[in-house]
């Protein structure tokens, strides 16, 4: 799989998303506390641009009139009808089946990235995650061809 | 006033050895025992509204609307009795739990229910206290094929769980009942020791239509109210989508998680499309709601009952048989007439062609599990002989 430089480590920091435009496939990479995550910038809902939706918090489970905000800057929430994903791992928080396209992603020698979930169809409603790595400094995002 | 007992006096003449190991064949969910007179509740209640009620009569708001056909089946009018149809237990027996097999015969009331939406909750409290009073009195010390309803008054929660308390024990007990107008939706807060009680009870909570628009109710639909009785009929389950959905967003399931909560008379071919759109909102906005761990239509097929009459008649019958399976049927779906009511459903006739499965379960198995009726009451009708009158002595 070959390897597509993002943008320099020290400009993506944590809280902050950038996208790229590899060929056709549009990705949004994401600095989670620390941790870099991409995903194809498509929802696995109805196609929405997801990456440029609002990064946020979410109330966390809890009894009934009760709200307990948490999460803050782990949630990506889709521009178009608010569906909610975990920033860490893709998934939607109503329906963990339902995932963001993630790609592997590699910060310098050391790796780091979040290991690549399987492509999966359209029918599995899920966004694509793609690799991401650093290399001198600067992330790349690894694409299969 | 007499305390809540189990009837002491068989009067219709059921065997001290009841239970006989026959199967259940029907139970009725919705059969409308009606006073012969507003005189009769006069022993069960406080002299200060005693008075009132012979001044004023019972002043239970209605929506006021009429029928052109009347409420009333005039054929179910009681023979050689006075008082209208459903007001005589000996001939509710003979002419409607005899003529179909009825098992069991959950007893509604009649015209009692909008004493929630009177402006006055004092009297409202103490007219349903000498409704359950005569209840017990008059309908279940009867016959223990009656299964009675504690009615409640919904707009003094507290009072309604006293009433709770006081009637969970009685062993013909079955639900607790309310009107389903309410100026209120019933996921609130405010109805939650309602709840409470009917829970810690085992006793399912049932709404049943008729006050939409009556008494404190606000109109049936929020653009306003209908011109006349049957677009009044014709709308009544908007009332009730608007309840479901806010007993499953308030989280009413969730607190109470032993709930089960019975929709009498409201239709059924809706429920679909509020679960769709619940389930469908919920993926987007379940931040607001983070007590529902599940998609809301989850909270319906585990504590929502749907009554059948009146049954949709689609001019396909297998059209309706694909909306009970999108509820969840076999279960969740009760049979129900509303005996003596216009629009009596027959059970013979109602349903459309039904599998083995689905029948039982919609005749009987459903109700025997919700309301905790295992086998029949009494022996068989067949095995008891005809009566030729409408004496109390029927069984």
């Amino acid at each position: 799989m070959p390897l597509h430089p993002v943008c320099p480590a020290a400009e993506l920091n944590p809280g902050g998303r950038k996208l790229v435009t590899i060929g056709r496939i549009e990705i949004g990479v994401f600095n989670v506390a620390g941790g870099f995550h991409a995903y194809r910038n498509i929802c696995p809902h109805a196609g929405a641009p997801v990456c440029l939706g609002r990064i946020t918090g979410t109330s966390l489970p809890s009894p009934v009139y009760e709200y307990a905000y948490g999460r803050e800057g782990c949630i990506l929430r889709c521009p178009w009808h608010g569906w909610e994903f975990d920033l860490e791992t893709g998934e939607h928080l109503v329906d963990p089946e339902v995932r963001l396209k993630k790609f592997p992603i590699e910060v310098g020698k050391a790796g780091g990235g979040a290991e690549g979930v399987p492509c999966t169809s359209h029918e599995n409603e899920a966004l694509e995650k793609f690799p991401v790595e650093i290399q001198d400094g600067v992330i790349y995002v690894r694409l299969s061809s | 006033m007499s305390s809540p007992t189990a009837p002491s006096n068989a009067s219709s003449g059921a065997p001290s050895n009841a239970g006989p190991d026959r199967p259940l064949s029907l139970i009725d969910s919705d059969v409308h025992n009606g006073l012969q007179s507003p005189t009769e509740l006069l022993p069960y209640l406080s002299r200060y509204w005693a008075e009132a009620v012979r001044r004023h009569g019972l002043a239970i708001p209605g929506a006021g609307y009429s029928s052109p056909v009347g409420v009333q089946r005039q054929d179910a009018r009681p023979v050689g009795e006075e008082g209208g149809p459903g007001s005589s237990p000996a001939f509710m027996v003979k002419d409607h739990l005899d003529r179909y097999g009825i098992d069991y015969a959950l007893l509604t009331g009649s015209g009692m229910l909008s004493l929630s939406l009177h402006p006055d909750p004092d009297y409202a409290n103490a007219l349903s206290s000498a409704i359950n009073e005569w209840t017990a009195a008059k309908w279940l010390g009867f016959s223990p094929r009656f299964r009675g309803s504690i009615i409640i008054n919904h707009s003094d929660p507290l009072h309604a769980a006293g009433e709770i308390r006081k009637w969970a024990g009685h062993p013909q007990i079955s639900q607790v009942l309310m009107a389903s107008g309410t100026n209120r939706l019933f996921g609130q807060r405010f109805f939650h020791p309602i709840y409470e009680a009917a829970a810690e009870a085992g006793l399912p909570v049932a709404i049943h239509p008729g006050s939409e628009g009556a008494g404190t109710a606000p109109n049936i639909t929020p653009a306003g109210r209908p011109t006349r009785y049957m677009e009044w009929h014709n709308i009544l389950p908007i009332n009730y989508m608007a309840n479901v959905n806010s007993l499953v967003c308030e989280g009413v399931f969730v607190k109470f998680p032993a709930l089960k909560f019975v929709a009498i008379e409201g239709g059924i071919a809706w429920l679909p499309h509020l679960m769709w759109r619940m389930d469908k909102n919920y993926k987007a906005l379940r931040s607001q709601t983070p007590w529902l761990s599940e998609l809301p239509s989850h909270y319906i097929r585990q504590h929502l009952y749907v009554t059948t009459q009146p049954i949709e008649e689609p001019e396909n019958p297998q059209h309706i048989l694909q909306i009970f399976e999108m509820i969840g049927a076999p279960g969740r779906i009760l049979f129900s007439s509303d005996y003596p009511h216009w629009d009596f459903d027959n059970p013979r006739m109602a349903l459309p062609p039904l599998g083995r499965e689905w029948k039982e379960r919609i005749l009987w198995r459903n109700a025997s599990e919700l309301y905790n009726l295992k086998a029949p009451a009494t022996p068989a009708v067949s095995e008891v002989p005809a009566t030729g009158s409408a004496s109390a002595k029927t069984a």
